[in-house]
């Protein structure tokens, strides 16, 4: 397995109500270029907080301990031009980052390729008040920029677009942002995006608000805004479960295709075991922040070496499964 | 007899200067002590079924009886009275309850309202509905913002059975509890229904759940009955469209040694 990013010995902890709160524990994972990882595990298990500190979209209240290394061919950041609009907005504003924060080894990776203004935090804070060389003698490596070298699909498709903007320009946007395209080249790609991702009727879509489309249709339209740059690596954090099962088939079947097609990673989070084997490569099992076993799609299902994910492979209720339902009992 | 039965339920909606039919036409009915499930994809009218069986809007036409009476013509006093015995559970105990109340106040209500118990009897009777829904007596002072989700939907199911009910909607009420955590409920729904005979409305989308604890399933799309039957035979071989694609839809875990 090739690499795409390694994360070693990573710890988040949030503050709260003076508190300490550790969301993730010592995580050593490796992503391979172009596999589907699945995270899967139950609330407060940590999934999240994994894949907002992958994305670099970690609160500036929150202290990350340990390594990401990224092995990406650097990109080029020239056509980048302003953040986009298209990310939901749960980083804290820039002007919060606290500039006591202190420079964790995650953030140590900072490169010369990157754009001198990052839309996000905590990255961006920290990085910002770097000096070049920064008395490390690592080598700089590629950071990716979310938005254009990592794609985010949320649970909520409104989260993450904007309802007073037509989802034809939220997308072209993200191109015109990160391609360096020209407004009518941007519009022609977000045109040619919805109908990748199977939006009926894409040029009327184009002009449409998020309001005017279906939870469905809104989720496709968040896609084709996520993978408008051609991010090597999609995140999909509960990305269909907001959604009902017709329509979640329908867009785990898209995101299969367009991964596929595009060559990129895919980062499927979610709680539901099943849908997550029949989507992925790879397995990780979450449980209280803690990484308890990662292996093969078939190996974790037919084989689990925890008792936890025996656990939430039994209680999957299938269209198999044995019925709890004592019949007898009825009119008894 | 049947314990409920809904007969040509209509609800229509306008938005955007179309009307829309969110329930059209619609019967069904419920024996005592039987699961019916209302199973179909999003916007095919679950909720507002729901919502017109508990009277929380008006139907456009249709005739609902529960237990022997027009339970469309009920009012004051008789309508007060019968609502006991119609109860709910909804998806997020946490939006439906204060979350700074208590699980002692959240339980102490049905029974002061509907005058089930005397003031100085109540914490005895709501020690005892912990008890029945598998919660320790000691939780009762905690605030509903201090117990976990699982622990909420338990003390959203001792609020509804602490009035007596026959019958108990449940809109998604498993849908958004860890899976480790909805097996348990759907264990003391089946508990206390082999008890105490209750009939549950169960609303899910998920017909794996549905087949798993269900009698009967209505399916629905569009506000319209695709399809009805037993669970097992209407789920295991569906013949309408809608429960071909939510069957096919459904996720599947292929273990080889479960
Ligand atoms: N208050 C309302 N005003 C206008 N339209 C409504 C209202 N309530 C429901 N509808 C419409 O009625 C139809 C049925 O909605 P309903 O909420 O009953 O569906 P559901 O089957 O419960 O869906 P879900 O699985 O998403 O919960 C939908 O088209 C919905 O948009
Ligand atoms: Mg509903």
């Amino acid at each position: 397995m090739i690499a795409l990013a390694s994360i070693r010995d990573l710890t988040v902890t949030y503050r709260r109500d003076g508190n300490e709160v550790a969301a993730l524990k010592t995580i050593n994972l490796d992503i391979g270029a172009g596999e589907r990882l699945a995270i899967i595990g139950e609330s407060g298990s940590g999934k999240s907080t994994l894949a907002l500190a992958i994305a670099g979209l970690l609160p500036a209240s929150s202290r990350i301990e340990g390594r990401l290394d990224w092995f990406l061919p650097s990109s080029p950041s020239s056509g980048a031009k302003a953040p986009p609009s298209v990310l939901p907005d749960i980083s804290p504003p820039r002007g919060e980052i606290t500039p006591s924060f202190r420079l964790s080894p995650i953030t140590e990776i900072a490169s010369k390729e990157l754009p001198s203004k990052l839309p996000i935090s905590p990255l961006a804070g920290e990085m910002s008040g770097r000096t070049e060389g920064g008395g490390t003698d690592r080598q700089p490596k590629f950071v990716p920029l979310g938005g254009r070298d990592i794609g985010f699909v949320f649970q909520d498709p409104s989260a993450s677009l904007d309802p007073v903007m037509a989802v034809g320009k939220q997308i072209a946007e993200v191109a015109y942002t990160h391609l360096g395209l020209t407004w009518p080249q941007a519009y022609a790609k977000a045109k040619s995006l919805l109908e990748r991702v199977r939006l009926p009727d894409p040029d009327s879509a184009l002009r449409a608000f998020p309001h005017q489309l279906s939870g469905g249709q809104k989720q496709r339209v968040a896609i084709a805004a996520a993978i408008a740059a051609g991010p090597k690596l999609l995140i999909a954090d509960e990305a269909t479960s907001a959604l009902d099962t017709i329509v979640q088939a329908e867009i785990v079947a898209l995101i299969r295709r367009l991964v596929a097609e595009d060559g990129m990673t895919l980062l499927f989070i979610s709680h539901d075991i099943a849908l997550a084997a029949e989507l992925a490569e790879r397995i990780a099992v979450f449980r209280h922040g803690e990484l308890l076993e990662l292996g093969p799609t078939a190996q974790i299902v037919d084989a689990p070496t925890q008792a936890y994910t025996r656990t939430l492979l039994d209680a999957h209720i299938g269209l198999d499964a044995t019925p709890l339902l004592n019949r007898a009992g009825l009119n008894a | 007899m049947n314990l409920l039965t809904v007969s040509n339920l209509t609800k229509r909606y306008r938005r955007g200067g179309k009307t829309i039919a969110a329930v059209d036409d619609i019967s069904f009915h419920i024996e005592p002590g039987e699961t019916l499930a209302l199973a179909g994809p999003s916007g095919s009218g679950k909720s507002t079924i729901a919502r017109l069986v508990l009277r929380l809007i008006e139907p456009d036409a249709g005739h609902i009886e529960f237990e022997g009476n027009d339970f469309l013509a009920l009012s004051g006093a008789a309508l007060r009275q019968r609502r006991a015995r119609l109860q709910m559970v909804f998806q997020d105990p946490l939006a439906a309850f204060n979350p700074r109340s208590t699980v002692a106040r959240l339980l102490d209500d049905p029974l002061r309202i509907h005058g089930i118990a005397a003031r100085a009897e109540r914490p005895r009777r709501i020690a005892a509905l912990l008890e029945r829904v598998g919660l320790a007596a000691d939780l009762a002072p905690r605030a509903i913002h201090e117990i976990s989700g699982g622990q909420r939907q338990r003390v959203a199911i001792a609020r509804a059975i602490a009035t007596k009910p026959s019958l108990i909607v449940l809109d998604e009420a498993v849908s958004a509890l860890d899976v480790s955590v909805r097996g348990q409920i759907l264990e003391l729904l089946l508990d206390l229904q082999r008890q105490e005979r209750i009939a549950y409305l169960f609303i899910s989308h998920d017909l794996g759940v549905v087949r798993a604890i269900a009698h009967r399933v209505v399916l629905l799309e569009a506000g319209e009955i695709a399809e009805c039957g037993d669970a097992r035979t209407v789920i295991d071989a569906p013949q309408s469209a809608i429960g071909k694609a939510l069957v096919a839809a459904a996720p599947r875990l292929n273990r080889t040694r479960p």
